[in-house]
């Protein structure tokens, strides 16, 4: 008798596949988005350009297909990489996209009088960037940067189709086996979980950011 | 006194255009140590360019800039203006504190953060150095039991005299500042207004551009009177304000009243 426990035992296996996905994209993609949204905003031309064609490219095409794209160019060219590997090089960069445009956004909220203030103070741009825009950067970003990274958390969902065992592979395969549904609703309770936890999450960022303008 | 007074801000032929539209149309100025000048003018007349272009937050079409008796922009054989190099451009400013008409305080910092920022992070002293000079200065502008609260809590009045505390707390020779108080409720502009004279009669050398016409004629040593981007008359302000030569001073006088 292989109960319900055996069941969620089987996908508690798939669900480390799709922590592991998450985790690892979004610690990667959030410093690289920022990376690249102060590239956009920079005043050298070229790489301001450049990074807009970035961003332009990553948002414009389906993830599926950079996942799928990553997954059969690399080892055309030479590169071998593990399936995960592949996957979170599409998620990486996709989500650095996304997020990048968050931040410009976020950084271009922050009024000019905060700039002129901290030059006439004598701070570099370094300093005025890292101590004063992006601390309230932060504070405008949350909501949007919450919502992505609940999308996030569905979009791992993706990588089913690069045959890894994540949380809804491992689900239709017991499914297809079992004729049973009930993996399916399981996987639905894991997913609502992360998101309740990530909703929280942000919550307590938003009221820790939001104590200065209350 | 007699002696010679040191010059704290000179401009010289200070030409500036955004655009077509020329903004200034060589402004000549000194600020002596230890005087107030006051800017008066009416909008769109240029003050605030004029101030923003002795820090450097503008540029300078053409012109000279010379602080504490060293060019800041210096026009060059050609006749072109350039500025000083990176390092003493930055050294010449650390002499000059600002205040906006909008305040400008970093939000996500208590006012003692606020004050501490500059003088931690840009002259790298150390908290233990600063916080007693920190403290003095709230406690001089009455605001030593707000030094935790965040900017967003203090009313306009308050907000701005912090913002005064945190440009002194870098220690400057100079005090820049534009319309202080336009953007409080008349009843707030009187503790703002006395801070700005306390600090006049600690002889610190001061450039406001002011509405305020009154703080004008009885703190500013001199008045200088701008529109379309020309200084139109200037003088001690007893003469201007009772008996100005210029229609256009007389008639910008009478519309304040
Ligand atoms: N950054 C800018 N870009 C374009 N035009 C500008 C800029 N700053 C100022 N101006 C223009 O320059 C002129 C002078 O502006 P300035 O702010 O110096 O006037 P002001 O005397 O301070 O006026 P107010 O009393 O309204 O503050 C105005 O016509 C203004 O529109
Ligand atoms: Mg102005």
């Amino acid at each position: 008798m292989n109960g319900i426990t055996d069941t969620v035992l089987l996908m508690l296996e798939g669900t480390e596949t799709t922590l592991e996905i998450f985790v690892i994209t979004l610690v990667a993609a959030l410093p690289l988005g920022l990376l690249a949204s102060l590239g956009r905003i920079s005043k050298l031309k070229p790489l301001s350009r450049l990074i807009e064609f970035y961003i332009w490219l990553m948002r414009g095409t389906p993830l599926m297909l950079q996942l799928l794209f990553v997954y059969f160019a690399l080892p055309m060219a030479g590169i071998m990489l593990p399936d995960i590997g592949a996957a979170l090089l599409a998620f990486i960069l996709n989500y650095a996209a996304y997020f990048a445009e968050i931040f410009r956004a976020g950084i271009q909220g922050v009024s000019r009088g905060q700039y002129e203030a901290a030059r006439t103070l004598g701070m570099t741009y370094g300093q005025t960037m890292r101590r004063i825009v992006i601390p309230q950067m932060i504070r405008h970003v949350l909501p949007p940067v919450s919502n992505e990274t609940i999308n996030l958390v569905k979009d791992t969902s993706l990588v089913y189709i690069l045959a890894m065992n994540d949380l809804l592979r491992v689900a239709r395969t017991i499914v297809q086996r079992e004729f049973d549904m009930t993996p399916f609703v399981i996987a639905a309770i894991f997913y609502l979980a992360m998101t309740f936890v990530l909703t929280w999450g942000f919550k307590k960022l938003e009221a820790y950011y939001g104590k200065y303008d209350m | 006194m007699g002696d010679e007074q040191e010059i704290m801000v000179r401009l010289h032929q200070i030409h500036k255009t955004f655009g077509s539209n020329e903004v200034l149309n060589g402004i000549d100025l000194e600020v002596k140590k230890g005087e107030v000048l006051a800017i008066i003018g009416p909008s769109g007349s240029g003050k605030s360019t004029t101030l923003r272009c002795m820090n450097r937050l503008e540029e300078v079409d053409s012109g000279s800039i010379e602080i504490e008796g060293e060019f800041l922009a210096e026009e060059n054989g050609e006749g072109v203006t350039e500025y000083a190099d990176s390092k003493t451009s930055r050294r010449l400013l650390a002499h000059m504190g600002m205040v906006f008409q909008q305040f400008n305080l970093f939000p996500h910092m208590t006012v003692m953060q606020n004050l501490l920022e500059a003088p931690i992070h840009v002259k790298k002293q150390s908290a233990d150095e600063v916080l007693p000079l920190a403290e003095e200065l709230l406690r001089k502008v009455g605001l030593y039991d707000k030094r935790d609260s965040y900017p967003s809590r203090l009313s306009g009045g308050q907000q701005q005299r912090v913002a005064i505390a945190r440009a002194l707390a870098m220690d400057p020779d100079i005090m820049l500042f534009d319309e202080p108080t336009s953007a409080l409720d008349p009843e707030l502009t009187g503790e703002v207004l006395k801070t700005m004279r306390e600090l006049a009669e600690d002889h610190m050398t001061m450039v406001v551009v002011t509405h305020e016409m009154a703080f004008a004629r009885e703190v500013a040593h001199h008045v200088i009177f701008m529109a379309d981007g020309g200084i139109i008359e200037e003088g001690a302000p007893d003469k201007l304000f009772s008996d100005p030569e210029e229609e256009r001073t007389k008639a910008f006088l009478q519309n304040m009243l």
